[in-house]
C-alpha cells in the first residue's frame, strides 16, 4: 500500500490519540477502583474490628462462668479479627494461664511483645509467667523491662506494686541483695503513706535489713505516731538491732494482743531487768544482777546433767562446769565489782546457756534474754 | 515521493513504552481486584454465617448458594470452575493468552459466593484468574500485538497473587514456575514492576499486616533435621493423597451426565454442609486457623483431624466445581499436617527441638511444593512470610523430600493434571523451547475420515474393506472416540456380532499428537500407534485436526525430498549464473 508521509503522520496521530486517552480512561478507572476498594476496605475493617470486640465481650463472660476453653476461643477469635488490640492478646495469655497453658500463654504475649517491646502490661505478665515457671532470670528481665516502661503518670502506684512484686518473687528467691537494691530505690520515692511505709520496712525486715526497717517504720510513725502495725515493726525491728530500750518504748505502745508482739515485749523486759552491764545502774545492783543470773545458770547446768545422769559429761560441759566452779569462788571475792569480772561473767553465762540450750534443756524466756545480754555485749565474738 | 508503509503495527514505535506503562497499570488493578475479591470474601461470609452461625446456618447455606452458583457456573461462566491457575496457564500457552472479558467478572461473583458461602476453596487462584484475565482483555483492548497481550497474562496473574498473599517475590516466582513454566523467561521485569505495584497498593490499603503472624523460629539442634525430613516425607505422602484424591473424585463428577453440571456445585455444598456440622474449623479460606496452629494454639488431636477434614473437604468443593483454589488450602492441610508432626516430635526425639509452630511453617510449604509442585515459590514464600532465613534450610530439606515424592507418585502436576481431565494438553517444557523445523502439523493429512460411534460393526467391516488401512477412528472430528483395529473387526465378524456398535471395539487409550509437536515425537508416537496416529488440538484434545498414516509420512518425505533437490539445483544454477 503506498502512503504518502502526510498520511503516516495523521495516522501516527491518530494512534496517539488514541492510545492516549485509553490510557487516561484506564488511569481514572484504576483511581476510582482505588478508592472503592479502600472504602469497602474500611468498612469491611470497621466489621472486623466489631467482630473482634463482640468474640472479647464473649470470651470475657465465658471466662466469667468458668468455662476456660470458650473463652480461650472467642478470645482467640477476637485476636485474630483485631490484631492491634493488646487487651484481647492479654485476656487471651490470661485465660491460657488460667487453663495451665502457660507455654501457650507465653508464646501468645511473646508475639504481642514483638510490636510493642516497651509496653509494660506485657512484660508484666510474661515476668509473672516466667514467675510461675521459677526463671529468675527471664522473671527478673522482663520485671526490669516492665518497671523501666514508659508508664502514664496516673499509674505511678500500678509501677509502685510491680516493684512490690518483683521483691516478693525476690525474697522467696532468696536473691537478698536484688530485693535489697530494689527496696533502696522503693524506699527512695514512696509518699508519705503509712501502709506503704509499713509495707516497705516489713520487707526490709524479711530482707534482713533491720535498720532500713527501723527507718521506714519511724517514718511511718512520724505520720501517724498511734499506728499500731508501725509501733510493732519498730519495736521488733529495735529488738533485731538489740536496741532493747528503744524496743521497750515502742513495744509497750504497741498492740498488746500480738502473741510475737507480747512475748518480745516480755523478752526485753527481762534482758532490760537483768543486764548486768546495763547503764545507769551502781556496782552493787551489777553484782546482784551478775550473781542471780549466774545462780540462774547453775541451776540450769545441774538439771542438765540429772537429765543426762547415765551418760558421761561431754568434754565442753566439763569446761563449762570448771569454768563455773571457778567463777563460782570470784562471786564472792571484791573482784566481782570490777568490770572486767562482771563481763567476763556475762560471757560465761551466755556460754552456758548456749550450750543448754542448743543440747540439753528446752529454753525459756530467761535463757533467751541471757543470751541476748550476753550477745550485747559481745559474747558471740569470743 | 511515494513512500511503502509497513503495516499499521510498524508505526508503534511506542509499543515497549506502552507496554510498561499498562504493566504498573495491571499491576494496581490486578492488586486492587484482589484486595476486592479477598474483602468481598470477607463481608460475604459474614453475611452469610454472622458470629456465631447456628447449625441450621452450618448446613444449609452452602448448598443452598452452591444452588445459585452452579446455575451461573453451568448457564453464564462455565470457564470459571475450579481454581483459575489450569485456566490461565491453558490461556497463556495455548489461547495467545486471550482471556474473555467475561471471565474475570464471573471469576469474581462465583469466587466470592463459593468460598464466602463457606466452600473449603482458596482465594490466590481466582485472584490469579482475574488478574490474567484484566490483563488479557486490557492488553487487547489497547490492540496490543498477540505476543503482547500473552505477554500480560502473567504480568497479571503475578500482580493479583502479590496482593493476594502479600508476598511480592513469591508471587513473581509462581508467575514464572507456574504460568509460564519457565524460570528464565524475559518477563522477569514486568512480573516484577507489576507485583510491586499491587503490593504497594494493598499495603496502602489493608496496611502492612503479614498474612500470617508467626513468631522467631530456629533450628534448635542439628539433629532436628532429620524431623523435618520426616515432615518432608509426610507432606509428600498427604499431597499424593489429595492430588489423587483430588483426580479420582473429580472423575467421577466428571462422568456424571453433562446436564447434572448446574446441580453438582449443591451436591458438593451438601457434602460441605455436613462437615460444617462437625467441624467449622474447615469453612472457606481458614487461614484464622493456620495462624493458630503457626502460634502453637491447637492440639495435636485438633490438628490431625483438621489435617484431614480439610483435605477431605477441599477435594469435595473443588471436584464438584465449584469456583475457588487449592492454595489456601494446601497452606491449611501443611499447617496442620507439620503441626502434628512437630507434636509428635517434641514427644519422641531425645534431643531438644523447635516450637510447634515452626513445624506447621515448614508443613505449609512442605504441603505447597508437593501439591502445586513450585518448590522455588515456596521456599520463598515462606521466607516472605517469616522474613528469618534461620527457617530456609529445613523448609528446603522438607520441601524438597516431598516434591520428590509427590513428582515420583504422580508425574503430572495436579494443575496439568486437571486440565488433561478437560481435555487440554499443555506443551511440554521441550515443545515450549526451541520452534521445531518439522512438526506435526506440516506431516498431516486434514481430511480425515472417521467411523461414526454408533455405526455396527458390520458398518466398519464394509467400510475397512474399501481400502487397506490396518485401523479406523471412530468417533467425530470434534470427538474422537477411540480407534478400532482392522483385525479386531475381523474377529468380530467371525464371532457374528457384526450387528453390534463399533463402540463396544473401543482400546482404552488413544496414543496421539498436537500439531505443534516435533518430528521425533510424531515417529515415536506413531512407533507405538496402530499405523494411525490422530493429530489432536491442545485447547480440546478430542477434537480432531488431522491424521498420519504411514502415507502421509511418505508424502512428506517425498516433499522434502523434491524441495531440497529442486533448492540446491536452485542454488547450482545461481552459482553458475555467478561464475
Amino acid at each position: 500500500v503506498a502512503h504518502t508521509p502526510t498520511d503516516e503522520i495523521a495516522q501516527r496521530i491518530n494512534l496517539v490519540h488514541r492510545e492516549a486517552l485509553q490510557l487516561v480512561v484506564l488511569i481514572a478507572i484504576a483511581v476510582a477502583a482505588f478508592f472503592l476498594t479502600r472504602a469497602v476496605a474500611a468498612n469491611n475493617r470497621n466489621l472486623s474490628l466489631r467482630d473482634g470486640s463482640e468474640w472479647y465481650a464473649r470470651g470475657q463472660q465465658a471466662l466469667r462462668a468458668g468455662k476456660v476453653d470458650d473463652a480461650i476461643g472467642s478470645f482467640r477469635r477476637a485476636t485474630v479479627r483485631n490484631r492491634d488490640e493488646r487487651r484481647y492478646t492479654l485476656a487471651l495469655a490470661h485465660a491460657l494461664q488460667i487453663k495451665g497453658d502457660t507455654e501457650g500463654a507465653r508464646a501468645a504475649l511473646v508475639a504481642l511483645r514483638e510490636s510493642s517491646p516497651e509496653d509494660a502490661e506485657i512484660n508484666l505478665q510474661l515476668a509473672r509467667l516466667a514467675a510461675q515457671r521459677q526463671d529468675v532470670t527471664e522473671a527478673l528481665r522482663y520485671y526490669h523491662n516492665a518497671l523501666y516502661a514508659p508508664w502514664p503518670l496516673e499509674q505511678t502506684a500500678a509501677r509502685r506494686q510491680v516493684r512490690f512484686e518483683l521483691i516478693q518473687f525476690l525474697l522467696t528467691h532468696q536473691q537478698t541483695s536484688r530485693a535489697l537494691s530494689e527496696l533502696l530505690a522503693l524506699s527512695s520515692d514512696l509518699p508519705d503513706n503509712v501502709d506503704l511505709r509499713v509495707e516497705v520496712a516489713q520487707l526490709f525486715a524479711r530482707a534482713g535489713d533491720d535498720r532500713h526497717a527501723l527507718d521506714q517504720y519511724e517514718l511511718a510513725l512520724r505520720v501517724a505516731p498511734d499506728n499500731g502495725a508501725s509501733l510493732a515493726g519498730a519495736g521488733l525491728a529495735a529488738f533485731q538491732l538489740s536496741d532493747y530500750p528503744l524496743a521497750r518504748t515502742y513495744l509497750l505502745r504497741a498492740n498488746g494482743n500480738d502473741q510475737n508482739v507480747r512475748a518480745t515485749a516480755e523478752l526485753v523486759d527481762l534482758i532490760l531487768a537483768n543486764d548486768p552491764l546495763a547503764n545507769r545502774i551502781g556496782a552493787t545492783a551489777r553484782a546482784r544482777r551478775l550473781a542471780s543470773n549466774f545462780s540462774y545458770v547453775q541451776q540450769r547446768l545441774g538439771q542438765c546433767v540429772e537429765r543426762r545422769a547415765n551418760t558421761e559429761p561431754t568434754d565442753e560441759e566439763r569446761d563449762l562446769q570448771r569454768d563455773a566452779q571457778d567463777f563460782e569462788e570470784e562471786l564472792d571475792s571484791p573482784a566481782i565489782r570490777e568490770q572486767d569480772t562482771v563481763e567476763a561473767g556475762v560471757d560465761l553465762i551466755a556460754r552456758i546457756e548456749r550450750h543448754l540450750v542448743q543440747a540439753c534443756l528446752p529454753d525459756t524466756l530467761l535463757d533467751r534474754a541471757l543470751i541476748r545480754i550476753g550477745e550485747l555485749h559481745g559474747a558471740t565474738a569470743r | 515521493v511515494t513512500t511503502v508503509l509497513p503495516p499499521p503495527q510498524r508505526l508503534r514505535l511506542r509499543e515497549n513504552q506502552l507496554f510498561l506503562v499498562l504493566t504498573i497499570v495491571i499491576g494496581v488493578l490486578a492488586g486492587l481486584a484482589a484486595v476486592l475479591f479477598t474483602v468481598a470474601i470477607d463481608q460475604t461470609s459474614h453475611r452469610l454465617f454472622g458470629l456465631g452461625p447456628s447449625r441450621y446456618r452450618l448446613f444449609l447455606v452452602p448448598p443452598l448458594v452452591s444452588i445459585v452458583t452452579g446455575v451461573l457456573l453451568a448457564r453464564l461462566f462455565p470457564d470459571v470452575r475450579g481454581s483459575g491457575v489450569p485456566q490461565t496457564e491453558a490461556a497463556y500457552h495455548l489461547g495467545g493468552g486471550v482471556i474473555p472479558a467475561h471471565v474475570p467478572i464471573g471469576k469474581f461473583i462465583t469466587g466470592v459466593l463459593c468460598i464466602g458461602s463457606g466452600h473449603s476453596m482458596g482465594r490466590e487462584g481466582p485472584s490469579v484468574q482475574i488478574g490474567a484475565g484484566l490483563a488479557s482483555v486490557i492488553g487487547r483492548w489497547f490492540q496490543l500485538s498477540p505476543d503482547r497481550v500473552r505477554d500480560l497474562v502473567p504480568v497479571g496473574a503475578a500482580g493479583a497473587l502479590a496482593a493476594a498473599f502479600n508476598t511480592p517475590v513469591a508471587a513473581v516466582l509462581f508467575a514464572l514456575e507456574e504460568i509460564i513454566g519457565d524460570m528464565n523467561a524475559g518477563l522477569l521485569g514486568s512480573t516484577v514492576v507489576a507485583s510491586v505495584a499491587a503490593v504497594i497498593v494493598e499495603r496502602s490499603i489493608l496496611g502492612n499486616e503479614p498474612l500470617f503472624h508467626v513468631p522467631t523460629y530456629r533450628l534448635v539442634h542439628p539433629a532436628e533435621l532429620v524431623a523435618y525430613a520426616a515432615l518432608g516425607l509426610v507432606g509428600g505422602i498427604v499431597s499424593l493423597l489429595f492430588c489423587k484424591g483430588l483426580l479420582a473424585t473429580r472423575a467421577v463428577f466428571l462422568r456424571l451426565p453433562r446436564g447434572t453440571r448446574f446441580i453438582q456445585p449443591a451436591i458438593g455444598g451438601l457434602i460441605i454442609g455436613g462437615l460444617l456440622l462437625y467441624s467449622p474449623a474447615i469453612m472457606g479460606v481458614g487461614y484464622e486457623y493456620v495462624d493458630q496452629a503457626l502460634n502453637g494454639g491447637l492440639v495435636l488431636k485438633t490438628m490431625t483431624i483438621l489435617c484431614f477434614l480439610k483435605l477431605g473437604a477441599t477435594i469435595i468443593s473443588y471436584a464438584s466445581g465449584n469456583a475457588g483454589g487449592i492454595f489456601a488450602p494446601s497452606l491449611y492441610i501443611g499447617a496442620m499436617a507439620g503441626g502434628a508432626v512437630g507434636m509428635v516430635v517434641h514427644r519422641v526425639v531425645p534431643f531438644p527441638t523447635g516450637d510447634v509452630g515452626a513445624y506447621a511453617l515448614v508443613g505449609m510449604g512442605t504441603l505447597f511444593a508437593g501439591i502445586i509442585r513450585a518448590p522455588m515459590t515456596s521456599v520463598f514464600m515462606i521466607f516472605e512470610i517469616t522474613q528469618d532465613y534461620q527457617i530456609l534450610v529445613p523448609l528446603m530439606v522438607a520441601n524438597m523430600l516431598s516434591f520428590a515424592i509427590s513428582r515420583r507418585y504422580q508425574p503430572v502436576p495436579v494443575y496439568h493434571a486437571l486440565l488433561l481431565q478437560d481435555h487440554v494438553h499443555l506443551p511440554s517444557p521441550s515443545t515450549q523451547g526451541a520452534p521445531a523445523t518439522v512438526t506435526a502439523r506440516q506431516m498431516m493429512h486434514t481430511d480425515v475420515v472417521l467411523i461414526p460411534p454408533d455405526a455396527s460393526i458390520a458398518h466398519a467391516w464394509e467400510r475397512s474393506r474399501e481400502n487397506d488401512a490396518a485401523a479406523y477412528l471412530i468417533g467425530t472430528t470434534s470427538h474422537l472416540s477411540g480407534f478400532v483395529t482392522r483385525e479386531r473387526l475381523a474377529e468380530s465378524m467371525a464371532a457374528g456380532t457384526g450387528s453390534q456398535p463399533v463402540n463396544s471395539l473401543l482400546n482404552g487409550a488413544i496414543v496421539h499428537v498436537h500439531p505443534d509437536h516435533p518430528l521425533e515425537v510424531v515417529l515415536e508416537r506413531f512407533a507405538q500407534s496402530p499405523d494411525i496416529l490422530p493429530v489432536v488440538s491442545r485447547s480440546e484434545a478430542r477434537r480432531v485436526e488431522g491424521i498420519i498414516t504411514p502415507d502421509s509420512i511418505m508424502n512428506f518425505i517425498h516433499q522434502r525430498t523434491r524441495s531440497v533437490r529442486t533448492g540446491s539445483s536452485n542454488d547450482t544454477s545461481a552459482a553458475g549464473q555467478r561464475r
